[in-house]
């Protein structure tokens, strides 16, 4: 098959392979059934993951999960894995809002019994839950303490009073990346983000809460906690302005290491740096102090909806049970060991718009999961249902235990405000059955369901292929957006 | 005489602004402006404060980057928005002059959140008419 001038081979039902050309160093590898690939085509996503596999460094196959859709330098929704020793380190394969990521809480309620009541409780989230372009968090951190948030992440938190032991066990590495170095941070990014932990931020953001309305894999709900009929709180946040401000000043290092060396890239949004360089190391160092930002703000996120539901029910944390089921990051890189041709082998793993899926047995995961692998969130879109997936074993052999992190764009911002064709946007997510509260109409329109592939189908590619299961579906309920 | 202003692009995930101008100084300016139009109802912007903000000359790309993002971090750290730009070449810089105000959650509905202007697709070209173009994605 042949887009434009790009080459498909499809080699299973879910994948397809692009052949090496020109200056690829490995091939490309592109999880998706023939029916999305209508869409994939129709932007520049392919052409990006061929432009990664020209990197140095990448292993095996430059791969991109069916939500992939076009970003800048690398395709969202794409995965590429280096050899730690002669690779290199893109912050374009990470992207602007470092360790963006979901956190899922589970409760003791009923999501039938909070309907009674939920627009006073959509309320009371919406105003505790500093949301919105420009919002600020009711935590002033000074520089001290900001250094403390940026190499401790979630355990900062913890140490805060602001999370139990439980939330940052139940955390990608326990809430905090190691090699977080504050002194790689710019004063910007640091001035960014003095006032913004805690806040939900605005765009594709969200606090919901769901319905579990169906199970698929009963042995993992039981190990997440999850019961059919079920209220969950979805919390999608990152490391805000603090981690765009990272990615552009190193984006900056990198171009300029790029121009030293005289090197040649496709695309300069792909500028990058050897990872044993001085400037790859730093940047790993910010990346990870961004990452632990994240964790943390995700964190005091979590601590806010669990504090203002209780009160709201009067109910004490015990009885409302709302705790973490797991936290994981889709905007990342991290080092790992992988097997590659058949031995295994240090990597870094860049992951933009991917989820890390550990695998049933990985020593990585709390001891409650290792039977049935790590927690997966994959939200849809605000009307039809989002998922709870885990690890399999596939994603080790195939995508270095990455899967899907979303349902991916189908229309553009504009085209979506356009579709609505002047209906109200509130009515039409009413249609849905679902409750919203947003900071902006605006935004609110270019977040319309329609806007957004089926996540349904995406799912369904990444079981097939094997390198995700499904766990559970969740259908909204209400959603809070900045 | 070029008629300075912008568009959208088709883009699925960012916004891919066009802008166009009959001079570099005038297309920084008018990119600003487009800028700070995608965040909010720039007619709503009073200009009570000026600041100045210089960017020493490299390629032309470059440049309008810089003072993009130079633009785009007057909002991220102290939540100035830009009603109009001026802008100026002297010598081996560009003198950028932004006037606006301070955001008043009372009076300025924001749009969208804009985390970064991206290097992806940067383009600025000049025609032989004196017509300058810039393209640039918005990460949102």
């Amino acid at each position: 098959m042949k887009f434009e001038d790009i080459s498909l081979t499809r080699i299973s039902e879910t994948a397809w392979e692009i052949p090496q050309s020109g200056g690829m160093r490995v091939l490309g590898l592109v999880f998706a059934s023939p029916e999305m690939m209508g869409d994939i085509v129709q932007d520049q996503s392919l052409r990006q993951v061929i432009n990664v596999a020209h990197l140095p460094g990448i292993l095996h196959r430059s791969i991109a999960m069916p939500d992939i859709h076009w970003g800048y330098g690398f395709p969202i929704g794409g995965v590429a894995a280096m050899d730690a020793d002669e690779g290199v380190v893109s912050p374009g394969g990470v992207g602007y809002d470092i360790n963006c990521g979901v956190r899922l809480l589970r409760s003791n309620l009923e999501a039938a019994s909070l309907r009674p009541r939920l627009p006073e409780l959509v309320a009371a989230l919406h105003r505790e839950i500093p949301s919105g372009v420009g919002s600020r968090g009711s935590i002033k951190l000074d520089g001290k303490e900001m250094n403390k948030v940026l190499s401790e992440g979630g355990r900062w938190a913890l140490s805060k009073g602001y999370a139990s032991d439980g939330d940052v066990d139940f955390s990608e590495g326990g809430g905090r990346l190691p090699g977080a170095d504050p002194e790689a941070v710019s004063d910007f990014a640091k001035r960014r983000g003095f006032d913004q932990l805690g806040t939900l931020g605005a765009g594709n953001h969200f606090l919901e809460i769901d319905e579990v309305d169906e199970i698929y894999f009963p042995e993992a709900a039981a190990a997440f906690g999850l019961f059919q009929g079920q209220a969950v709180f979805f919390i999608h946040s990152g490391s805000r302005g603090l981690g765009y401000q990272v990615c552009d000043d190193y984006l900056d290092v990198m171009a300029a290491y790029i121009r030293k060396e005289r090197l040649s890239l496709p695309d300069r949004q792909l500028a990058c740096a050897p990872i044993n360089s001085d400037e790859g190391r730093q940047y790993l160092s910010a990346l990870a102090a961004a990452a632990n930002f994240a964790f943390a703000n995700r964190q005091l996120l979590a601590h806010q909806t669990r504090e203002t539901i209780q009160r709201f029910l009067s109910m004490g944390p015990r009885d409302a049970g709302i705790r973490t089921v797991y936290d994981v990051g889709h905007n990342n890189a991290k080092f790992e060991t992988h097997e590659v041709e058949g031995k295994p082998r240090n990597v870094l793993v860049h992951r933009k718009g991917a989820t890390c899926a550990l695998a049933p047995g990985s020593r990585e995961l709390p001891l409650d999961y290792r039977k049935v692998g790590q927690p997966v969130f994959i939200p849809g879109d605000m009307g039809r249902c989002s998922f709870v997936l885990s690890g399999a074993q596939g994603a080790a052999k195939l995508s270095f235990g990455s899967t899907c992190h979303g349902a991916g764009r189908r229309l553009g911002r504009t085209a979506a405000r356009r579709s609505l064709r002047g209906k109200s946007v509130f009515d039409e997510i009413a249609k849905w059955g679902v409750l919203v509260a947003c900071a902006s109409r605006k935004m609110l329109a270019e977040e319309i369901p329609e806007a957004y592939k089926d996540v349904t189908a995406v799912v369904d590619v990444v079981e097939r292929a094997g390198i995700a299961r499904k766990v559970a579906r969740l259908r909204p309920v209400a959603v809070i957006k900045g | 005489m070029i008629r300075p202003g912008y568009r959208l692009l088709s883009h699925t995930a960012d916004l891919f602004v066009e802008t166009i101008a009959g001079s570099f100084p005038s297309l920084c300016e008018v990119s600003v402006e487009a800028l700070f139009s995608l965040l909010t109802d720039r007619r709503k912007v009073r200009r009570v404060l000026k600041k100045n903000i210089e960017f020493p000359v490299v390629s032309p790309d470059e440049l309008l980057l810089s003072v993009l993002r130079g633009s785009l971090l007057l909002f991220s750290l102290d939540q100035f928005l830009v009603r109009d730009a001026d802008a100026a070449m002297k010598d081996d810089r560009i003198v950028v002059v932004f006037e606006g105000e301070p955001m008043d959650a009372a009076r300025h509905s924001m749009k969208l959140e804009i985390k970064a202007v991206t290097a992806h697709a940067l383009a600025v070209e000049s025609g032989p008419s004196g017509v300058f173009k810039a393209r640039f994605v918005v990460d949102v």
